[in-house]
């Protein structure tokens, strides 16, 4: 990394400022508000996944304690649809509406909502709710269990990939299966509604990756203008994407509120958390590869199929990252979609491409055996240059040295390729590697800042911080550009009021935000230069910008004045900057992307039958990382989901029903502490600044593209298992061939 | 002990604990669970609910100076019992050292697993019986899941806050 200088405060370590909050638990997240009056939901989930509510029995739990209301189909206001629409910035995660019929399309939804007093009286009477169904059949449990090849959605093509494949020397046809992932995001989602002004204005806290996604769906529901409802999230106990848009809860609770009068929490159980807020669905892909007897590839064909519910079209796109991936003149991609009857699938850290990505970077670890190559050597023989897909060139593209440099560290010249060949003690070490790679995206944004009297700094915007960091890059943009220390900047996110800030998804919000702001933090300044230049002012009749900023003080002609002095001389409580920024055209001109390169060691014990990752060295190109520490905490953090993706996860649907067995965290496997591997993350230092001022790229997602693979490809070279389908479990590994 | 008073199911009891090294006296619900007794009627939200089922450790407090499960446990079993919650460990506004390490070592990212972290890994310190090294650690601290998957940092974290610890103390490892 290179040095920083000393003054400077973006790309030096710096203590999260929202750390103490969070560590003392006085951090206010959603499910810790309570308003004064207060009533709590708890839903009544669906036990069967297709058919019909035929009628609900109530009266047992209406008249268990403290119950205020029992809110069902038949006994709910009438509401709207919001359009859904991301241009619109209305998108909802469901799009109809809870209680909206007796219709039941998945295991889960909500039947009734029961509203009481205490939690304790909510839950109590939640049991009490008796329903009855009638089970329609053709009940669809999963894409595994059908043989339906669902409707296309969406298709690349460029070259002539089917020709080029029937003429390959060399070619590979295989399948890629991978189970439906929960978030299990430890904050279940969470509602607290509180109407005011007779029922014109909504004031909703959300656990929520988009406070104005919801804030504009709800307008839409619940008719209003926008500027009569308000969403507030300050903290959030992470998203992963199924807090990205709004679910019926939310909804409900809403509802509920007005129906009711009083202000209405409603927290999810965890289980219910797991049925109804979403999940990446389950896929299957077939790749197909053509190459010549060097390794150049002449083919890549990925067909996709996954899950989306029958309530919901959601395309969890996987062949989004394989168009770019190689230099290959031929190269096709379809996805289709199947309906199930589960909740509605939603974007899960890396969405489609972390799915893709898996099937491909296995299916080229297969080419490399066939063609008996180093699967590191085949990477670099077609390595792409420029992007292919769009015949633009990347904005800073360095996988060859995060393959070079991360393969140096774990030592993978030393990896004798022979299955099975490397062991210690009881022991079988397999060792595997995979790219890695995610998009680079931009979203607008605007942000607001003032220098107040006190000397200290306040910056709002309306993104929000899901513990990736954004409260402390916010306050090391500030920071830097003022001089003022990090400290006395005051960031304040996650609300409506604020303006309007991009969603928390897709590795966007760092090079969205920042560069806002910044506008806004030289607004500000440009204001001040202005006050102190004019008449009666420190520095009366200089040119505003002439001044200089250091350290919390204008300067010019050896002079120096603390911003608190200039306010002061002139009774201003502050002065106020704003800041609106968005793409520009470089997107015409260059693709943007990140890239990375995982190495893992896997250890096969056949003796006592574990298998666990015990080693994983990655480099990861993201360009500049704003605060290396935070950086890299998401890229460790990210591997070790990718761990769970590899070898524990997996929801079970009942093959019979297509009921949801393990909505838990306890059946639903993720990694522990035990399951930590070694781990040796590199951030490679190649600031962006084709992408944007601060060089930044993003990088919440990349860290787990790839790792499943990685992990397979090793299980292989341990076991000689090619394993396509996740998650790689001891019984595949134990059961003959 | 409870007197032996005939209650109706839904009567509140009374329940008296020393919380966080202050006497308070809670009206609870025979069915309420010390978790949300904490949060919702005595307003400590530091202490989270992740599962409700006594899965991922985020609600993790010390009930007698062990590390327990506050999502498993009825309030009216907790009579007469001292507990103390991640709100309990600063002294004086200054953090706890194992909420210093924790910050130091960037040993979180959302935060909410945390509070439930920093309960275990600080009767994890205090509990002699448990090795330092780190295999012993991570299986004792397996308890509490993090789903942004801090947990190379909250490793070097205990590790550091049992360093300075034994530096403090001038004392040797057990």
């Amino acid at each position: 990394m290179t040095a920083i200088p000393e003054h400077h405060v973006v790309g030096r370590r710096t203590p999260r400022v929202d750390g103490e909050d969070k560590l003392t638990g006085r951090a206010d997240y959603t499910v810790d508000h309570r308003l004064e009056d207060m009533l709590y939901g708890y839903p009544v989930p669906a036990s069967i996944a297709h058919g019909t509510l035929e009628s609900l029995t109530l009266d047992a739990a209406r008249a268990m304690p403290g119950v205020v209301d029992i809110l069902h189909h038949g006994h709910f206001p009438d509401l709207h649809r919001s359009p859904n629409s991301l241009r619109q910035g209305d998108a909802v995660s469901e799009v109809r509406l809870p209680f909206e019929d007796d219709r039941i399309h998945y295991h889960g939804q909500y039947i009734a909502l029961v509203v009481a007093e205490t939690f304790e009286q909510a839950r109590a009477a939640a049991f009490r709710v008796k329903a009855r169904y009638h089970r329609d059949a053709g009940v669809v449990t999963g894409l595994a269990a059908s043989d339906d090849t669902g409707e296309e959605v969406g298709h690349y093509m460029r070259g002539e990939p089917e020709l080029a494949f029937g003429i390959a020397p060399v070619i590979l046809d295989e399948t890629y299966t991978i189970a439906a992932e929960s978030h299990l995001q430890l904050e279940p989602h969470a509602t607290l509604a509180e109407w005011r002004d007779a029922d014109q204005h909504l004031i909703v806290h959300e656990s929520t990756q988009g406070v104005f996604y919801q804030r504009n769906a709800l307008a839409r529901i619940f008719d209003l203008p926008p500027e009569r409802v308000e969403v507030i999230s300050h903290y959030i106990g992470s998203g992963f994407g199924n807090k990205l848009f709004m679910w019926p809860h939310a909804v409900a609770t809403a509802a509920a509120a007005r129906w009711l009068g009083r202000p209405v929490k409603t927290v999810l159980p965890r289980q219910q958390d797991m049925m109804t807020t979403g999940h990446r669905p389950a896929s299957r892909q077939r790749i197909r590869l053509g190459a010549e007897f060097d390794g150049s590839l002449a083919s890549i064909q990925h067909d996709s199929l996954t899950e989306t519910s029958t309530v919901d079209r959601y395309v969890d796109a996987c062949g989004g990252a394989t168009p770019s991936a190689y230099a290959c003149d031929s190269v096709a991609t379809h996805q289709r979609i199947l309906p199930v009857h589960h909740g509605t699938p939603c974007p899960m850290r890396a969405p489609g491409e972390v799915s893709g990505v898996f099937a491909l970077e296995s299916a080229i670890d297969e080419l490399a055996v066939a063609l008996d190559m180093d699967p590191l050597a085949l990477r670099l023989k077609n390595y792409a240059h420029q992007d292919p897909q769009r015949g633009l060139p990347w904005s800073s593209k360095h996988l060859d040295r995060c393959l070079e440099s991360a393969a140096e560290r774990f030592g993978w010249a030393s990896r004798d390729p022979r299955i099975g060949s490397m062991g210690d003690g009881d022991e079988i070490i397999g060792q595997g590697m995979a790219s890695a790679t995610w998009f680079a995206g931009r979203q607008p944004c605007a942000a607001r800042v003032t220098l107040r009297a006190d000397g200290s700094v306040f910056a709002a915007c309306g993104t929000q911080d899901i513990g990736t960091g954004t409260y402390t890059i916010v306050a090391q943009t500030v920071a830097e550009l003022t001089g003022v220390p990090v400290g006395r900047v005051e960031v304040r996110l996650g609300e409506t009021r604020l303006p309007a800030g991009p969603l928390s998804g897709g590795s966007m919000t760092t090079a969205s935000t920042l560069p806002a702001v910044a506008a806004a933090t030289r607004d500000a300044l440009a204001a001040l230069q202005e006050v102190a230049t004019g008449p009666g002012g420190d520095f009366d009749g200089l040119y505003p910008a002439s001044l200089g900023v250091e350290a919390g003080a204008l300067v010019a002609e050896g002079r120096r004045v603390n911003f608190a002095e200039i306010l002061a001389r002139h009774r201003l409580s502050g002065v106020t900057g704003e800041g609106s920024t968005a793409p520009g055209d470089e997107r015409q001109a260059y693709s943007f992307r990140s890239f990375g390169a995982h190495f893992v060691e896997v250890r096969w014990d056949p003796g006592i039958s574990r298998l666990r990752v015990a080693r994983v060295v990655s480099s990861i190109d993201v360009g500049r990382a704003i605060n290396p520490v935070a950086a890299r905490n998401q890229v460790e953090g990210a591997i070790v989901m990718g761990i769970g993706m590899g070898l524990l996860e997996g929801l079970d649907y009942d093959p019979r029903d297509a009921r949801l067995i393990n909505a838990n965290a306890s059946d639903y496997r993720i990694p522990v502490h035990a399951d930590m591997p070694e781990l040796d993350v590199e951030l490679l230092d190649y600031p962006d600044y084709r992408f944007n001022e601060f060089g930044a790229r993003g990088i919440g997602e990349i860290g787990l593209t790839g790792v499943a693979a990685a992990i397979a490809n090793a299980v292989y070279h341990a076991t000689g298992k090619r394993l396509r389908d996740l998650p790689i479990t001891v019984e595949t590994l134990v059961s003959p061939d | 002990m409870m007197e032996t008073t005939e209650h109706s199911p839904e009567a509140a009891v009374s329940v008296h604990l020393t919380l966080n090294g202050v006497p308070v006296t809670a009206e609870v619900s025979p069915n309420a669970i010390l978790l949300d007794v904490l949060r919702e009627q005595l307003g400590l939200t530091g202490t989270k609910k992740g599962c409700d089922h006594g899965q991922c450790g985020a609600c993790t407090v010390h009930v007698e100076g062990r590390a327990m499960n506050a999502c498993l446990r009825l309030a009216v079993m907790c009579e007469g019992q001292a507990i103390t919650t991640i709100e309990g460990l600063a002294e004086g506004g200054r953090l706890h050292p194992v909420q210093q390490a924790f910050l130091d070592h960037d040993a979180f990212q959302c935060g909410y697993c945390s509070p439930g972290q920093i309960m275990s890994a600080v009767a994890l310190l205090e509990d002699r019986r448990v090795p330092g090294d780190v295999t012993t650690v991570r299986e004792a601290m397996s308890g509490n899941l993090c789903r942004c998957g801090a947990y190379q940092n909250i490793l070097a974290a205990i590790q550091d806050a049992r360093l300075r610890r034994h530096g403090q103390e001038g004392g040797d490892d057990a």
